[in-house]
């Protein structure tokens, strides 16, 4: 079978579409991954930022400063030196 | 009139003239000038966008973040973008804390802009309004405001440490942290604005390095947390507090504090004579060149010693002293008298050779050198002045690191703050090793030094009995000296300072504290200074995570009787060779941390103890990471972090 002139101008349009297609497609595609990549790193930023803030407050609510006046209005105190005891470790010589 | 073939030819003429001239054009535009308006046409439809490094981060020598950076954001609004102008700036106004006023205001422009910069959490609920428009920006975010404010600095508007920043460990490890930013090519529409589009990356930008310090957290807040009550109980203009590991020379803790709550790096930046706590020095010098016999007593005088051109005084006089009676409690008069016997050479020879007048190599930027004079600049009373601390000056780094070769055997190491720094794919360019300066005096010296000073805590009228702990031996020296104000001693001014090595035998530690005139109650460093260092040993010893290694500790026998150096037959119990060696643990290959991921905490710890690491516990339950990760190098003795979370639950 042999191509004749419209057979032709049909062929090259079409392969003129489907480049057209491709590329649109890649384009598409890569926008889409753009957006995704854009979505996911928003949302690393996000969960960082409320992971520095929770370690910020729980840093806060572990310090000292937080933590004795509680402890104090409790009855609690720090241990003198007297009351705490180290057990010698197991396999080591006593000066 | 000219026949129409004429006028023919002549437009034909024209025609062509016209045609070759486009041509020339055309190629003038294409081949002449084409670079230039294919760059202009680039830059019309194109931006180049720097992307910023992100900024290494600093951890405490247990891995805990002191200085992070974060995604923040600058907020504009395009207000004909917005669908319900005035519910969407209730909105914005309520998520960014901004007053409405301001909101309602920016919208009758054409585009607002606030610069915030707001964090994650306040433009969440934001990224969906249409027309607004947010700039991610990387800020440098401190979790807990004040830890070691004065020693880490800050960074400037343009988030860099050099420049407009606040100085500390930002400025001089700018280089190090900051890393290398990147760049990339968008495209953007004739207005200017941004497509939605990826952008070209021409560059990658390289993260900073991370840099591991030698601080820790927990004895950081002890000390600072010490500090500042000390200063608001004893109405004190300031005080700085600096704790040293001896035996590596990692500065663990570094507190300075004014009166008004201002923070400077005073302990590495601002001199003061240390007084009684250069009396030590003199006994180093004493006893190297043997100027002294053991229990050669001088005469007390009563209290009252006129030297040609100065009198001596003593608070609390003694009938006669030994060397050991006079560091004990702090004698002018036997100091004075002892040092006479040394030459000015000499004196001023073991002062030099303990670092005193020279900078100590810390890594802080702007580190004072203090002042020792040489021999030549000394006028007569000089050496008796320098015997009991005056004509002077040394920073409480200086201190503590000259205390720390007493501790270390006679090893003067050079101080640092800096334990490891990592490339951001977490691969070790640098660790820390005790770095010796040189020997100051020999082991023998040395243990008679630790020997005096243990009296001066554990001996019955010794100044630090304050400072006396039940269950462990210190090592100690008070110092109260008058205060230079302006160049001048100021009239009832007295910087009170305290020196210790916990413990007695081993020191882990070593704890210099100065409180600066402390105007209620005593001014006695024995009744201010040394009562405070007792308190935060006793802290340190409840801490969890403190850097001290309590297997050591447990063997230090408590009440262990030691001969008094002044008995002829006093035994020294320590013998350590040269050339030096810290330890021989740090000798010895690098290990590789081992997988303990989902491991019991148990069985984890042993794991980790069979390789000779040691462990600090987060959590509990069952292991998620390490800090350093499994896989990595870390010399035997390195502290591993190990993080656990409760164990699933059983369905």
């Amino acid at each position: 079978m042999t191509f004749r002139g419209r057979h032709w101008i049909a062929f090259w349009l079409v392969a003129l579409l489907a480049a057209l297609w491709l590329v649109i497609a890649r384009q598409t595609s890569a926008l889409n991954s753009a957006r995704a990549l854009a979505d996911l790193r928003e949302e690393r930023a996000a969960l960082e930022g409320r992971r520095a803030d929770l370690d910020r407050r729980v840093r806060t609510a572990q310090s000292r400063a937080v933590l004795l006046p509680r402890a104090r209005k409790q009855g609690l105190r720090l241990p003198a030196d007297t009351e705490i005891i180290l057990i010698p470790a197991p396999g080591s010589t006593p000066h | 009139m000219a026949k129409p073939l004429v006028r023919l030819r002549v437009v034909e003429i024209g025609l062509a003239a016209g045609l070759v001239a486009l041509v020339l054009r055309a190629a003038q535009v294409q081949l002449v000038e084409g670079h230039k308006y294919a760059a202009a046409a680039r830059a019309q439809r194109t931006e180049r966008v720097v992307l910023d490094a992100r900024r290494g981060t600093l951890f405490d020598r247990h891995g805990l973040g002191l200085a992070l950076t974060q995604e923040t954001y600058h907020v504009g609004i395009a207000p004909n973008e917005l669908r319900d102008p005035a519910r969407d700036a209730a909105t914005i106004a309520r998520q960014l804390r901004l007053a409405p006023r301001d909101v309602e205001r920016g919208l009758h422009r054409r585009y607002a802009w606030f610069a915030g910069p707001f964090t994650t959490a306040d433009v969440q609920p934001l990224r969906t309004t249409r027309g607004v428009h947010l700039e991610p920006v990387l800020r440098r975010f401190y979790p807990s405001a004040e830890f070691a404010r004065a020693v880490i600095g800050r960074v400037g508007e343009d988030g860099r440490g050099g420049g407009g920043g606040g100085g500390g460990l930002e400025r001089l490890l700018d280089s190090l942290l900051a890393g290398t930013p990147g760049a990339a090519v968008v495209l953007k529409d004739r207005s200017g604005r941004e497509y939605e589009s990826p952008a070209r990356v021409i560059a990658e930008p390289v993260a900073g390095n991370d840099v591991v310090l030698t601080l820790d957290a927990e004895l950081q807040e002890i000390a600072q947390r010490a500090l500042d009550d000390a200063i608001d109980n004893m109405q004190a203009d300031g005080g700085d507090v600096v704790m040293l590991d001896p035996q590596s020379g990692e500065v663990l803790a570094v507190a300075s504090r004014r009166a008004d709550g201002s923070m400077r790096p005073s302990a590495f930046t601002e001199t003061f004579e240390p007084g009684s706590l250069a009396k030590i020095f003199a006994a180093a010098a004493l006893i190297t060149y043997n100027r002294v016999r053991p229990g050669e007593h001088v005469s007390g005088e009563g209290g009252r010693y006129r030297l040609p051109d100065r009198v001596v005084t003593d608070e609390h006089p003694l009938p006669s002293l030994t060397l050991a009676d006079a560091i004990r409690v702090s004698s002018n008069i036997a100091l004075v008298k002892f040092a006479a016997r040394l030459h000015p050479d000499e004196q001023y020879g073991v002062l030099r050779a303990f670092g005193f007048g020279a900078l100590t190599g810390v890594e802080f930027p702007a580190e004072s050198p203090g002042r020792l004079r040489p021999p030549r600049e000394w006028s007569r009373p000089s050496s008796a002045s320098l015997a009991i601390g005056y004509e002077l000056a040394v920073t409480p780094i200086q201190l503590a690191a000259a205390y720390g070769a007493i501790a270390n055997n006679g090893v003067l190491l050079e101080p640092t703050l800096i334990r490891e720094i990592r490339a951001p794919n977490g691969t070790v360019r640098y660790r820390h090793r005790a770095e010796p300066v040189r020997r100051v005096v020999s082991p023998e010296v040395a243990a008679k030094l630790r020997d005096l000073l243990r009296g001066v805590v554990e001996q019955a009228g010794g100044t630090g009995e304050r400072a006396a702990l039940a269950n462990f031996q210190l090592a100690a020296k008070t110092g109260t000296a008058r205060r230079v104000v302006g160049g001048h001693y100021a009239a009832g001014q007295y910087t009170a300072s305290f020196a210790a090595l916990f413990p007695a035998d081993e020191p882990q530690l070593v704890v210099v504290m100065k409180i600066d005139n402390p105007q209620k109650g005593s001014y006695f460093a024995a009744q201010t200074a040394a009562p405070v260092t007792r308190s935060m040993l006793e802290q340190a010893l409840a801490a969890r995570t403190v850097a001290l290694d309590r297997a050591r500790l447990s063997n230090v026998a408590a009440t262990a009787d030691h001969a008094r150096l002044d008995e002829p037959d006093g035994v020294v119990p320590y013998v350590v060779p040269w050339p030096y060696a810290r330890d021989t643990a740090a000798t010895e290959p690098d290990r590789i941390i081992p997988n303990v991921t989902g491991q019991p905490l148990r069985e984890a710890i042993r794991a980790l103890h069979r390789r000779g690491f040691q462990v600090v516990v987060k959590g509990w339950g069952v292991i998620h990471h390490t800090w350093p990760a499994h896989g990595e190098h870390a010399a035997p003795g390195t502290t591993i972090t190990v993080f656990a979370e409760p164990p699933p639950a059983k369905r």
